[in-house]
Order: structure tokens, then sequence, then C-alpha cells
């Protein structure tokens, strides 16, 4: 199933940086009147759900050396999605969802 | 690591990805499994790093590492500090709670950085550091769990007797005194020595 890594699409949603496997993504919207608005369809992998972000940055791809658990004393302290885990790269930190 | 501009999105739909055409047989679905084996294969490979690190509580004498926020000094036990470092990028978590500051690349490793001001504050709203420069981090650890506490200074490390851990005051708040495992004197001046299994459960 893994091949060690993953591809991720990367949106910012105003104040951390998100990333979704590629791979569940369906699609990608522009919310009609608001100008930096985007839903991602997710779901083909998983259960279907919608995520509003400010803006789509691309995809990156993670090596298995930089996916990293969500450190503990952060998950308790998460209240609704929580991330399945961090990637932990020199240019950047992305919440795994 | 480089971020990969997608096409620009236009019009009101664009798609990304690929039909990989899998769909969920079990309770699992193939997203989980995928995510499962990431994470274990993440775990090998941190343990093959060999960042393991053992930490032994000393018996009669305690060293303590003394530090500030703002005027008031505190103290935690050395064996319970892995490391102190000088903050770089905090990345911000969405719907984390007030005291999380964020996550920092710590030479490879996702460290949870918290606002101990905050901590030791329960019940008042303190705005977060406008900045954390000149600051440091301290590193806590206990059992296998840790965080990172901004803090303003750090002083010394302060070789004491067990003896001198003093209860905590009385006249510390009760919801506040849970963080406190005593007070102690150093340098002239008293200080509140941390629990750290407290500062690090929410």
């Amino acid at each position: 199933m893994t091949t060690g890594s993953v591809d991720l699409l990367v949106v910012d949603d105003g104040a951390t940086l998100r990333g979704y496997d590629c791979r569940d993504v369906v699609r990608v919207e522009v919310v009609a009147g608001e100008p930096g608005g985007y839903l991602v369809r997710l779901g083909r992998m998983g259960s279907p759900h919608d995520v509003a972000c400010r803006e789509v940055l691309g995809s990156v791809a993670l090596s298995v050396r930089e996916i990293r658990p969500v450190p503990e004393v952060l998950r308790e302290r998460i209240t609704g999605e929580k991330p399945w885990a961090v990637g932990c790269t020199e240019r950047g930190m992305y919440l795994l969802y | 690591m480089e971020i990969r501009p997608i096409s620009r999105v236009t019009g009101t739909v664009n798609r990304i990805g690929e039909v990989i055409g899998m769909g969920s047989t079990s309770g699992i679905s193939p997203l989980d499994e995928a995510r499962g084996e990431l994470l274990r294969e993440a775990s090998i490979e941190a343990e093959a790093s060999g960042r393991e690190k053992a930490q032994e509580v000393s018996g009669s004498a305690r060293s303590l590492l003394v530090f500030f926020i703002g005027a008031e000094g505190y103290a935690v036990d050395i064996a319970h500090v892995r490391k102190v470092l000088r903050p770089s990028r905090i990345a911000r978590v969405s719907g984390a709670a007030p005291e999380v500051l964020g996550l920092m690349n710590c030479q490879g490793e996702v460290l949870c950085v918290l606002d101990l001001r905050r901590i030791l504050a329960p019940g008042k709203e303190t705005p977060p550091p406008a900045t954390t420069e000149g600051k440091f981090i301290v590193v806590f650890q206990h059992e296998r769990r840790e965080a990172g506490f901004l803090v303003d200074a750090v002083r010394d490390v302060a070789d004491l007797p067990s003896s001198s851990v003093h209860p905590v005051l009385d006249a510390i708040d009760p919801s506040r005194a849970r963080y406190f495992e005593g007070t102690v004197a150093c340098g002239g001046q008293f200080v509140g020595l941390l629990s750290p299994s407290a500062c690090l459960n929410p």
C-alpha cells in the first residue's frame, strides 16, 4: 500500500498549513464571491467530507522520515478534528488530516 | 522539499488527484490503512535514529534549573529538563487550546511549545507573547511526555539539598498550586518549584 512517501495537497486555513493525502482529494472548488476561499472535497479513499481553506498552496511529497506522530501533549489540547500526523520538513510544518 | 504549484484553480471546479479505484471493504478505510502503515514506518525510523533519552532522578541532592517569566522566578528539577533552546519558527495549530503556541521543528523532531505564563495563570486572559525574540524554550520531559515551555530568561542551575524544598505557600490559589511541588530559596529569593507532570498534563 505504502511506498514510503505520501503526496499531500497543502492548504492554508488561515492559521495552519494542512496537508491532505492527494489520493483522497475528490476536487477543489472555488467558493463563489469569496476571494481566496476554497473548498476541498475529500473522500476518494475515506469518508466524504469538505474542508474550507483560505488558500491552496500546491502539493508536496513527504518521505517517511518527515512524518511524525502528533505529540500527545498537543493531541489532548485540540478540540474538534485532530490531525493524524505532522509533516516535519526543513521548509515548514504541515498538520496531516 | 519544494511545494510544487498546482495549476491555478479557475472557474468553479478543478479536479485534483487520480482515480485509484479503491473502495472500503471493512471498517478500516484504505486511507486509514495507509496512514497506519506510514506511522509504523515513521516510528521505526525514529527508533533507528537513536533518539531515546534516559533520565534519572537523583537522590538526596537536587539540581534545579532556575528561570524567569517576567519578574517571577521558577525552578524545575534538571532531571526533567531535556534541553534549553532558542525559539525558531513556531507553526500555529488551528483548534488548539490557548496555551498552545504551536509546533517547532527541533532538529527533525516535532516539539509542542506551550505558553507557561498562560498555564500558570488559569482562568485569566493572558495575551500570547508578541514576540519570541530573546526568549528561551525549556523542554520538560516526564514519563515519555515532553513539551517546550516558553520562558523569558534562564538564570542557572542550582544544586540544593532536598531538604531545602519547602511546601507550596498557602497564599497560592489552589488552581495554580497544582503546578508546584514546593518553594525553594535560590539566590536570595523564593522561587516556585514546578511539577513537570502537572505542567505537561492539561
